[in-house]
């Protein structure tokens, strides 16, 4: 038993150095991931006159969000489509190990773009407070974003644009309701529920109380709030994905 | 002893029967092959056997593990070269070996020994350090060969382990997979390539719309289906058609310039010779070669399939 979980562990390690050598350097993982909202954050800083700060604390949030959020979608179709995903199936590795080989991936990928930003943040005189809610945080908002693109890489398509498509129909409008451009108070009454269930929401309100804490829930219901999204979302793509398995092969 | 045991397999998609109650046991040590035109249902049935395809009835077993209720421990004990399926492109040849043997957990300096190994043997060595994109079509097919047996299986699995490849792969291939046998490998491979059926397999399945129509070794297909001898002869000058035709009624004749090929039914053999030593008698003719033997293993599958 522990040495099959071991093995398990180890295979979900292998799949993921894969996943970071093949996915880091496409496309759509530096479109989606880095210059998209790269260039958002541009065209609300130069409308919003922001602090730098405050800037920052934007960048970082959305930043996580989309780089997290990036590979996950393109990996099953770019697998199907390669006809790799069926050499990885006649092996002895199960659906899930591969899926959360893509989702770690993935993480590091956030958390990777997250500290480089924390880091230039240091660099402007950005300190964060909470160091530990920190370096929780952004791992379990990582994490949690890219089992959410996980869920719509069980589009049962071998076009990487369309589960790239699918996301960015769901990502965009989220970054409008999440607090980070505009604040919820000043949202519309009947939109705030839907702010409430977009993981953003928590990430973005952890990350103004790391940093100045302005925050409008307590830090640790954010932190709470995300594992429980990253779980929820972990179970959906993992049903999702098990079921159109059988369209890719 | 049987190594693999599949029981009365059956997939539809929609409303075509690929597989129809197909069953089969593969011996240890033996090179199976599943034998059959295109859509026979051959890459279907290899599909179901390694786990990949969930049949919609019957059950498969490697060494005992249920291939659908234990994959992993049966996978573990296989190796898998699928016709549909690529090393990854963008890797280099040497990391792909690296992820398949990382997926098998394998220790890293086994992995790398045994790497080493595959690619000498494969003739891959010097350009391990390629990416798979620019390979060519028959190092590729080496690559996933090498993949397969990174993990060192007793059993391994082909589905088309040559087709559309050049001679030269093809027959490093091939020699691979008698090398394989020679060292105790279980080999079940799909092939609709007679000629190689017969050279590398110890029984052969005949396959046809979803079913085995017919099962032994290559020599009892041909004793059991081919009760056929052809018999090839070339003369000193050209004989006419008509002279022919007298001597040869109601059997197969094929005359080219100066060569006849008759077949005929290989109880009927006696007979016939009486007559071509009768026809050289009264014609002086002299024989300048002279050729007997029975139907080849396509004559018989082309005779099963076009029956089925």
């Amino acid at each position: 038993m522990t040495r099959s979980i071991g093995d398990s562990l180890r295979r979900v390690m292998i799949l993921c150095v894969k996943d970071m050598k093949l996915y880091y350097f496409k496309g759509p993982t530096i479109v989606m991931g880095l210059l998209m909202p790269l260039f958002l954050w541009l065209a609300f800083m130069i409308g919003a006159k922001l602090s730098l700060t405050r800037g920052l604390l934007l960048l970082i949030a959305i930043s996580a969000f989309f780089a997290a959020s990036s590979i996950t979608p393109i990996i099953m179709p770019w697998e199907t489509r390669q006809k790799t995903l069926e050499m990885l199936l006649s092996r002895p590795v199960t659906i899930s190990t591969i899926l959360f080989g893509t989702a770690l991936a993935s993480t590091l990928f956030g958390i990777f773009i997250s500290f480089i930003l924390v880091i230039i943040g240091l660099l402007f005189n950005a300190i964060p407070h909470n160091i530990v809610l920190l370096i929780l945080g952004v791992p379990i908002a990582s994490l949690c974003y890219s089992f959410m693109g996980l869920l719509f890489s069980a589009i049962p398509s071998d076009i990487p644009a369309d589960a790239v498509l699918l996301s960015t129909i769901v990502r965009l409008p989220l970054i409008f309701i999440s607090g980070v451009f505009i604040p919820i108070q000043r949202l519309p009454c009947y939109i705030r529920p839907l702010s409430y269930i977009s993981p953003l929401t928590y990430f973005s309100d952890l990350i103004y109380y790391v940093y100045d804490y302005s925050s409008l829930l307590n830090p640790l219901i954010d932190l709470l709030m995300l594992l429980i999204l990253s779980i929820i979302f972990m179970i959906l793509a993992l049903i999702a994905n098990k079921r159109t398995l059988i369209k890719r092969l | 002893m049987n190594v693999v045991e599949a029981h009365d397999l059956v997939k539809r998609f929609g409303s075509v029967v690929a597989v129809d109650g197909v069953s089969f046991s593969v011996r240890k040590e033996e090179i199976y092959g599943i034998l059959g035109p295109n859509g026979a249902g051959k890459t279907t049935t290899i599909r179901i056997a390694i786990g990949i395809l969930k049949p919609d009835r019957g059950e498969v077993y490697i060494v005992g593990y249920n291939v659908h209720r234990e994959p992993i421990k049966a996978r573990s004990l296989i190796g898998v070269v699928p016709e549909v399926s690529n090393p990854y492109v963008d890797l280099t040849v040497w990391d792909n070996l690296m992820l398949v043997g990382g997926i098998y957990c394998l220790p890293k300096d086994m992995r790398i020994r045994r790497a080493r190994n595959l690619l000498e043997a494969l003739g891959l060595y010097n350009v391990r350090n390629r990416k798979v994109k620019f390979l060519s079509k028959g190092m590729r097919r080496r690559l996933l060969l090498a993949m397969a047996l990174i993990s060192d299986p007793d059993i391994l699995f082909l589905d088309e382990p040559t087709s559309g490849l050049d001679v030269f792969s093809a027959r490093v291939i091939r020699s691979m997979l008698l090398e394989l046998k020679k060292q105790g490998k279980t080999i079940m491979l799909t092939t609709h390539n007679i000629n190689e059926a017969g050279l590398l397999c110890d029984r052969v399945a005949i396959m046809n719309k979803g079913k085995i129509i017919a099962l032994g070794t290559p020599e009892e297909l041909k004793i059991k289906f081919g009760m056929y001898t052809r018999i090839s002869i070339c003369f000193n000058r050209e004989v006419s058609e008509r002279n022919l035709k007298e001597y040869f009624e109601g059997l197969d004749m094929i005359v080219r310039g100066r060569c006849v090929m008759i077949t005929c039914k290989t109880e009927d053999l006696n007979e016939v010779l009486d007559k071509i030593a009768m026809m050289i008698k009264y014609n002086k003719l002299r024989i300048r070669e002279l050729q007997a033997s029975g139907l080849s293993l396509e004559d018989v599958f082309v005779r099963l399939v076009k029956g089925s």
